[in-house]
């Protein structure tokens, strides 16, 4: 369905997306996992054709560089906040984004009712929460019906509550056999949407591995966020791992797995190495049972881990 | 042969019967009644040689003082007449010249030749080749249609003259190959009346004393009316539109030029009116507008004897209103309408026009130009007008500059020039007492207001597209309003 | 649950995208509507039609007493009106569109959706020209209805020329605009331009040329040839001699180009007004396509 073959976009000498690698079969469902910077973005954005790249991606074929807009007729794109004319209504959006994907007649009614915005139509864009906005963005996404499903960190901006009610709208999409692809930090969210986790770290895609072995790495028990200082990062990485622990880069922080009884050993180790810990999460661990998350190896074609050098 | 014999008869019998009606006491009206038995195949058997068509003949036989009502229809000939009679075509006489030579030439004096329609002289601008030459004094042409002609009425030595409203309509040829539609040369006290002068070369006099012209219309000529050397012409209620120049005067002098309309006459030179070492003149009441340049007054008056009398004129929109020579002296303009020419007043070249008026008393002119006010209500400014733009300087000393007229750069420089008074030039001219309305003028001449009709429709289409487009894009596409309807509805739906 | 919006069973292979009309005319429609419904679009039609309502009043007052009216005055007043605001309008109006949308994160999500890029400089174009019509129309003929109620005897193609060469001028400028914007990468860099570049063709240009006239005694074929590279030159003469049928107001140089060039002005005229129109677009449009929408 989406075939990602040795991809790389730099800007000037930096590579963003480094050499990245990646096929996504009918119905398969991938998390890209990895710091601010780590190329999730990037690799979003030439999958979608917005920017130009060396190597090769299609979508059922189609290669999205020289016939992109065929391919991307067969996508739904959310984006990290959704960005368009504030003073237009909302139904209005729905209708122009409807007719740009060939619906002739759109009802907007129905396609915000799925996303449980109804009632909302004669709002302006600008009027609505962050959430809304995000749910608005899937509504258009949504629009005729697309195979593909590429989200780029969609709960990023929106607050707990705005995150767990959007990821159980997704979690309801997800179902109904489309191809996700998505970026997201958040263990929780892999745990509920994603088969497969993709690794990446300076642009490079370093593993591919079902979900349940990801987050078995990820975590023993539950997940520590710590956020600190950019350049403290990793240097804590490196002290942490030299004790035993799996931490790695997050977001704006590094995620920690700790047994639930010793969620603090990881800060007096930090302190020992005088590293200031800003602020902390504690992140419930994700388990295989999360509803909605099919078994990781239920995919037989798939390899059950696939560690990239 | 026999057919032949008839056909002369007949027509002799008709003409016979037509000079005698006519010269007998009856009624003209009977006359024409005889002249439309006048078989129509009769002008047809004319031949085109002088002096042998039907007319010729009526002529020859006519006796002086007789009124010969010519037969309507087609005349092809050329004639001369050479008695003193009343030639009338009755409106419906054709004199056809076949392309050839003169028409109608008059050798007696007071012959009076109307109600033809006279057309196709020939086109040799050598022989000067006229539909009407008359060589003798007092005659009358009148009520006739002059069309496709070379020179339309040309009078030498016909003083006490009448030309009285006639239609002569020029060949369409260059300029350059035309004829005058009419001339006069020493033809003094000559009258010349409500005639139409299109599409000729000038209207002309030479050395002819004493004219009065009047009424007259004369367009898309050369010169709509050219005096040379003529004196005491008085020329009132004329309309001269669209000529390459109104009205030359040359070297002529006593003139007196009057509630005459002078538009659009914007050939190369391009003057309403043009003076040229001309004297005594008085122009007064004239509506001059959309020339290239109103009035144009070059060694003019050409001595002291009297001031160049330019009084109560409109003279609006020309591309200069009043065009000076540095060689013109002593005009005195008083209570002119200057309504934004492009450039109010110009001297050819850079000279100065301290030697002419622009006031006189307490009545200057009306410039849309002068910026000042008038606090005491007098009706007068309260301020001179004296105008400057640094950017009429620098046309006057790089013409080319011209092409920026018009354009914010034109008004940038105009702009720095009042802001820096130091930089801009000497006033031309000044006004000590300009006037704050426009004067009335009487014109006779009609004052053909456009019908703002056309104007409103197109204003109308204007702001039919400008606000349709408006109207259609606040409410959006069809297809989006069925949808806000339909959410309408399910928005009613929902409690 | 099912999402009901499906215009074709997902079994179907892929659907076909709109075509490329069909997607300039959703954008064009979204933009005009957009533009119609904005602030600046309000603005500038008041400021137009209240600047040539003061244009006509002030030409049709001239005339008061005279029973004289002519176009002269007001046609020239218009011309410097449109040469003033015209330009500015449609260079801000199209400098604004590409790059403050990519400032915002816009581009990059229409970009995503099943369009190409041209179509949607094509459709931005079509609906900020649009909108510009509507403007010039309503104040043109907020001013010709002035003219028609004073009586002052305007021949109505004589408005509607200056109408439509004042389209033809926006559309230009317009186009000149989206190339800045497409340029530039901030919408403050952009709008910059535009009213950068809006004075050098305004005065800069006229400025040199002028000075061109007296230093270096240009010749009058080269000063029409210079000046016809400048759209609101090219503009001006034409509409002074679409109006009146005369350049000779413009001395020696609009002479030469009357007995050199006679009729075949109007088509000169045109090619290059429509140049401004098609070159700057055709290269936005190339730009575009390679620039990245972020």
């Amino acid at each position: 369905m989406i075939r990602i073959e040795h991809v790389t976009r730099r800007f000037g000498r930096y590579a963003a997306v480094n050499e990245a690698c990646l096929e996504l079969t009918p119905g398969d469902s991938v998390a890209l996992w990895g710091a601010n910077g780590a190329g999730k973005t990037t690799l979003i954005r030439c999958l979608l054709g917005l920017l130009r790249f060396k190597g090769n991606i299609s979508i059922n074929g189609l290669d999205v560089l020289r016939r992109g807009k065929q391919a991307r007729m067969l996508v739904g794109y959310v984006p990290q906040e959704l960005a368009f004319h504030d003073e237009m209504k909302v139904a209005e959006a729905v209708v122009f984004f409807a007719r740009l994907k060939g619906i002739g007649h759109p009802d907007p009614a129905i396609a915000l009712g799925n996303v449980g915005l109804s009632g909302h139509e004669s709002k302006r864009v600008r009027e609505l929460s962050g959430g809304m906005k995000q749910r608005l963005a899937l509504a258009i996404a949504l629009l005729g019906d697309p195979r593909i499903l590429i989200l780029d960190e969609v709960t990023a901006s929106l607050d707990a509550v705005g995150r767990s009610e959007f990821v159980r709208l997704l979690e309801r999409l997800s179902g109904e056999g489309r191809t996700m692809l998505f970026a997201s930090h958040r263990p929780e969210e892999v745990g509920a949407l994603a088969r497969r986790v993709a690794e990446m770290s300076l642009g490079r895609i370093t593993s591919i591995a079902p979900t349940r072995d990801f987050l078995a790495r990820a975590s023993t028990g539950c997940v520590l966020h710590l956020l600190m200082r950019d350049d403290a990062r990793p240097i804590a990485i490196r002290e942490l791992r030299a004790v035993g622990f799996d931490p790695r880069l997050n977001g704006e922080g590094i995620l920690v797995g700790v047994h639930p009884d010793r969620k603090a050993a990881p800060f007096r180790i930090l302190a020992d190495a005088s590293i200031a810990v800003d602020d902390f999460e504690i992140l419930p661990a994700p388990t295989q049972a999360t509803p909605g998350a099919p078994p990781a190896t239920g995919d037989a074609g798939q390899p059950a881990a696939e560690v990239l050098p | 042969m026999k057919a032949v014999q008839a056909l002369v008869l007949s027509l002799l019998q008709a003409s016979l019967m037509a000079v005698t009606s006519a010269s007998g006491a009856v009624p003209p009206d009977h006359a024409r009644k005889t002249d439309d038995h006048a078989p129509p195949a009769a002008s047809r058997a004319i031949q085109n040689t002088p002096g042998s068509g039907l007319i010729s003949r009526l002529i020859r036989e006519a006796s002086e003082g007789d009124t010969i009502v010519v037969p309507s229809g087609l005349h092809r000939e050329h004639l001369r007449i050479d008695k003193t009679i009343i030639l009338d075509g009755g409106g419906r006489a054709i004199i056809d010249g076949g392309g050839s030579g003169d028409i109608v030439e008059i050798t007696a004096p007071g012959v009076t030749l109307r109600g033809f329609t006279i057309r196709n002289t020939g086109i040799d601008l050598d022989a000067e080749n006229a539909a009407v030459r008359a060589v003798a004094p007092r005659v009358v042409i009148e009520d006739n249609m002059f069309s496709d002609i070379l020179f339309g009425i040309d009078l030498r030595e016909s003083p006490d003259s009448v030309v009285r409203r006639n239609i002569i309509g020029g060949k369409s040829l260059d300029t350059a190959r035309r004829g005058d539609g009419l001339r006069l040369w020493r033809c003094d006290r000559t009258v010349i009346e409500d005639n139409i002068i299109h599409d000729g070369r000038d209207a002309i006099l030479w050395y002819s004393t004493g004219v009065v012209i009047r009424r007259n219309t004369g367009r898309d000529c050369r010169y709509g009316l050219h005096l040379m050397f003529s004196d005491d012409v008085v020329i009132d209620d004329n309309e001269f539109s669209g000529n390459s120049v109104g009205i030359y005067l040359m070297y002529s002098t006593g003139i007196e030029i009057r509630r005459n309309r002078l538009v659009r006459n914007r050939g190369p030179s391009g003057y309403g009116i043009g003076l040229k070492e001309s004297d005594r003149f008085v122009i007064s009441d004239n509506v001059i507008a959309a020339n290239r340049a109103g009035l144009y007054i070059d060694g003019s008056p050409f001595t002291t004897r009297a001031p160049g009398v330019i009084r109560r004129n409109s003279i609006a929109f020309n591309d200069v209103g009043v065009m000076f020579l540095p060689s013109a002296r002593g005009n005195e303009l008083t209570e002119n309408n200057f309504i934004d020419n492009i450039d109010q007043v110009r001297v050819a070249g850079r000279g100065s026009l301290e030697a002419n008026r622009f006031w006189s008393g307490e009545r200057g002119n009306f410039w849309t130009d002068y910026t000042g006010y008038d606090a005491d209500h007098n009706g007068v400014g309260d301020f001179v007008h004296e105008p400057s733009t640094l950017f009429e300087n620098l046309m006057d000393r790089e013409p080319s500059m011209r092409l920026f007229l018009f354009s914010p750069a034109q008004q940038a420089i105009e702009f720095v020039g009042r802001a820096f008074p130091s930089i801009c030039p000497e006033p031309k001219f000044s006004d000590e007492v300009p006037l704050m309305r426009p004067v009335a003028i009487e014109t006779s001449a009609a004052t053909r207001q456009a019908s703002p009709g056309p104007l409103a429709a197109a204003a109308a289409l204007l702001l039919a597209v400008g606000g349709g487009i408006t109207a259609a894009a606040r409410a959006g596409p069809s297809t989006c309003r069925r949808d806000q309807s339909a959410i309408g509805s399910s928005l009613g739906a929902i409690p | 649950m099912s999402v009901a919006l499906t215009a074709h069973p997902r079994d179907l292979s892929i659907p076909a995208p709109p075509r490329a009309w069909r997607n300039i005319l959703t954008i064009a429609g979204r933009e005009l509507r957009d533009a119609v419904r904005s602030r600046w679009f309000i603005l500038y039609t008041l400021a137009f039609a209240v600047l040539g309502l003061a244009v006509s009043f002030v030409s049709a007052a001239g005339t008061g007493g005279t029973g004289l009216s002519g176009f002269g005055r007001t046609t020239a007043g218009l011309i410097n009106l449109v040469l003033l605001v015209v330009p500015l309008m449609a260079l801000t109006a199209g400098a604004s569109s590409i790059a403050s949308e990519r400032e915002r994160g816009m581009l990059a999500y229409l970009f995503a959706q099943p369009v190409s890029r041209t179509e949607v400089l094509a459709g931005k174009y079509a609906g900020l020209a649009g909108a510009l019509a509507a403007c010039l129309m309503l104040g043109l003929g907020v001013c010709a209805a002035i003219l028609a109620w004073k009586g002052v005897a305007a021949r109505p193609a004589s408005v509607l020329w200056l109408a439509a060469l004042s389209l033809l001028l926006a559309l230009g400028m317009l186009s000149l605009g989206m190339l800045l914007s497409v340029l530039s990468r901030r919408a403050s860099v952009a709008l910059g331009a535009a009213v950068f570049v809006w004075l050098a063709l305004v005065l800069v240009s006229d400025l040199a040329l002028m000075a061109g006239v007296v230093a270096l005694r240009l010749r009058i074929e080269e000063l029409f040839a210079l000046s016809l590279m400048n759209p609101l030159q090219v503009f001006k003469m034409w509409s002074l001699h679409a109006v009146d049928a005369t350049l000779d107001v413009l001395g020696p140089a609009g002479l030469y180009a009357a007995d050199e060039h006679g009729p075949r002005l109007h088509l000169i005229f045109g090619v290059c007004l429509f140049a401004w129109v098609v070159i700057p677009l055709a290269a936005a449009a190339v730009l575009l396509a390679r620039r990245s929408p972020v």
